[in-house]
C-alpha cells in the first residue's frame, strides 16, 4: 500500500483487510492519484486513475444531460474480477475510489466496506492544505537536463 | 492542479494537448512515447475509434526525472478533436496544469483553428479557469507541407496568438517541434509551481 499522506493509511489498511480487495486505488476526481494499493508499476497506476476518472466524469455527465442526481458508484463484473467505481466528497475536495475485487469478495463487502472507509476518511482528513512555494528559482537547469536525456538529446 | 507530495517529494502535473481535428495531438504523444526510454514512460492509453480517431483521449505518463529534490511526473493527454465531442473534451480538461495549443498550419484550416482556440477558452471557464490565468502554449504544426498550403508561424501568430504567449512551429510526424514545444509547456507549468501557485 502506498499513500501520498500518512492520514488515508489507517482507513485504506482497514478496508482492504476487511474487504480482501485485490486492487484499490484512490484518486482525484482529474485522475491524479492519491493512495494506491495492489499496483506493481507506478505507470500503471496513473493510467487507472486517468481510466477510472474518466469513467466517473462521464458518467456525471450523463447523469447531468438526463437531469438525475448523479451516480455515486457502479459496477462491472468480469468473469473472474469484479470493478467497483464509486465517487465522494472529502474536505480535500472530490475524490474517487476504484476497486478491484477477485472471488473471495463479492460486491457487497466491497460496497459496506468502502463506504465505511469515506467515513472513516471524513473523520480523519485535514482541512485544506496551504498553498506555498513548491520548487527552486532554479530549476530550469535541472528540466532541461530531465528532458533532454528523457529525449536522448 | 498539480499534485504535491511533500514527504515522497513527488510532484504529479496533467498537460493537455489541445485543438482542432487531426491537427496532430495524438501524434504528438506517438513521437514521445517513440523517443522515450521505456523506463521512463507508461503505456500509452488511446480511446479511439476503428478509424483511429481520438474518442475521449489519449494519455501518456512520463517521469522526468528529479527536479529542485522532487520526483517529477507529468500526465500527457489529448482530447478529441472533432466538433461533436466537445463533452469528453471538457471532462479532459478538467485539473489540466498546462495546456498545449496544437494548430493545424494549414491555410483551409484556419477557421477550424480559431474555433477550437474559442471552444477552449469556452471550456476552461465552464471548470471556472480564466484562460488567461493557465500556462499554455502554442504549436503550428504541418510545417512541413509545401510552402503555398500552409500559414507561417508568424502569420499564425498574427492570427491566433493574443496574448503572445510562447509558440513553436513543428512537424509532429518527423519530431520537429515536439520536444521544444513539451520543454516550453514543462517550463511554465513548473515557473507556475515554483511561484506558489494552488497544489493539491
Amino acid at each position: 500500500m502506498r499513500a501520498l499522506e500518512p492520514w488515508v493509511e489507517a482507513p485504506l489498511a482497514t478496508f482492504l483487510a476487511e474487504s480482501s480487495a485485490r486492487l484499490t486505488l484512490l484518486m482525484t476526481s482529474a485522475g491524479q492519484v492519491v493512495a494506491q494499493h495492489g499496483f506493481t508499476r507506478a505507470f500503471d497506476v496513473m493510467s487507472a486513475a486517468a481510466l477510472g476518472a474518466a469513467i466517473m466524469a462521464s458518467t456525471d455527465e450523463l447523469a447531468r444531460l438526463m437531469e438525475v442526481p448523479a451516480f455515486h458508484a457502479l459496477s462491472h463484473q468480469g468473469a473472474h474480477y469484479g470493478l467497483f467505481l464509486s465517487g465522494f466528497d472529502t474536505p480535500r475536495g472530490r475524490w474517487i475510489g476504484l476497486v478491484v475485487f477477485g472471488p473471495e469478495s463479492s460486491l457487497g463487502l466491497v460496497q459496506l466496506f468502502f463506504q465505511r472507509m469515506v467515513a472513516d476518511l471524513v473523520t480523519v482528513a485535514p482541512g485544506p492544505e496551504p498553498t506555498g512555494q513548491v520548487l527552486g528559482e532554479d530549476f530550469e537547469d535541472e528540466l532541461n537536463a530531465s528532458l533532454r536525456t528523457l529525449f536522448g538529446q | 492542479m498539480s499534485l504535491v507530495n511533500f514527504t515522497a517529494r513527488e510532484i504529479t502535473c496533467k498537460i493537455v494537448y489541445y485543438g482542432p481535428g487531426r491537427s496532430g495531438k495524438t501524434s504528438n504523444l506517438q513521437y514521445i512515447y517513440s523517443r522515450v526510454p521505456e523506463g521512463r514512460r507508461g503505456r500509452m492509453v488511446s480511446l479511439a475509434t476503428k478509424g483511429d480517431r481520438t474518442l475521449f483521449f489519449d494519455f501518456l505518463p512520463l517521469e522526468l526525472g528529479t527536479i529542485s529534490g522532487f520526483a517529477t511526473r507529468f500526465q500527457l493527454y489529448t482530447v478529441p478533436g472533432q466538433v461533436y465531442y466537445n463533452a469528453t473534451r471538457k471532462l479532459v480538461l478538467q485539473g489540466a496544469d498546462g495546456v498545449v495549443f496544437v494548430a493545424d498550419s494549414q491555410a483551409r484550416r484556419f477557421d477550424d483553428n480559431l474555433e477550437s482556440l474559442q471552444n477552449l477558452q469556452e471550456n476552461l471557464l465552464g471548470h471556472g479557469v480564466d484562460i488567461r490565468d493557465l500556462p499554455i502554449v502554442y504549436q503550428y504544426n504541418k510545417q512541413d507541407l509545401p510552402s503555398d498550403l500552409i500559414l507561417s508561424p508568424g502569420e499564425l501568430d498574427d492570427a491566433l496568438n493574443f496574448r503572445g504567449v510562447k509558440s513553436y512551429g513543428a512537424d509532429c510526424l518527423s519530431g520537429n517541434g515536439v520536444f521544444e514545444t513539451l520543454r516550453g509547456i514543462s517550463e511554465l507549468v513548473l515557473k507556475r509551481l515554483a511561484a506558489g501557485s494552488p497544489v493539491a
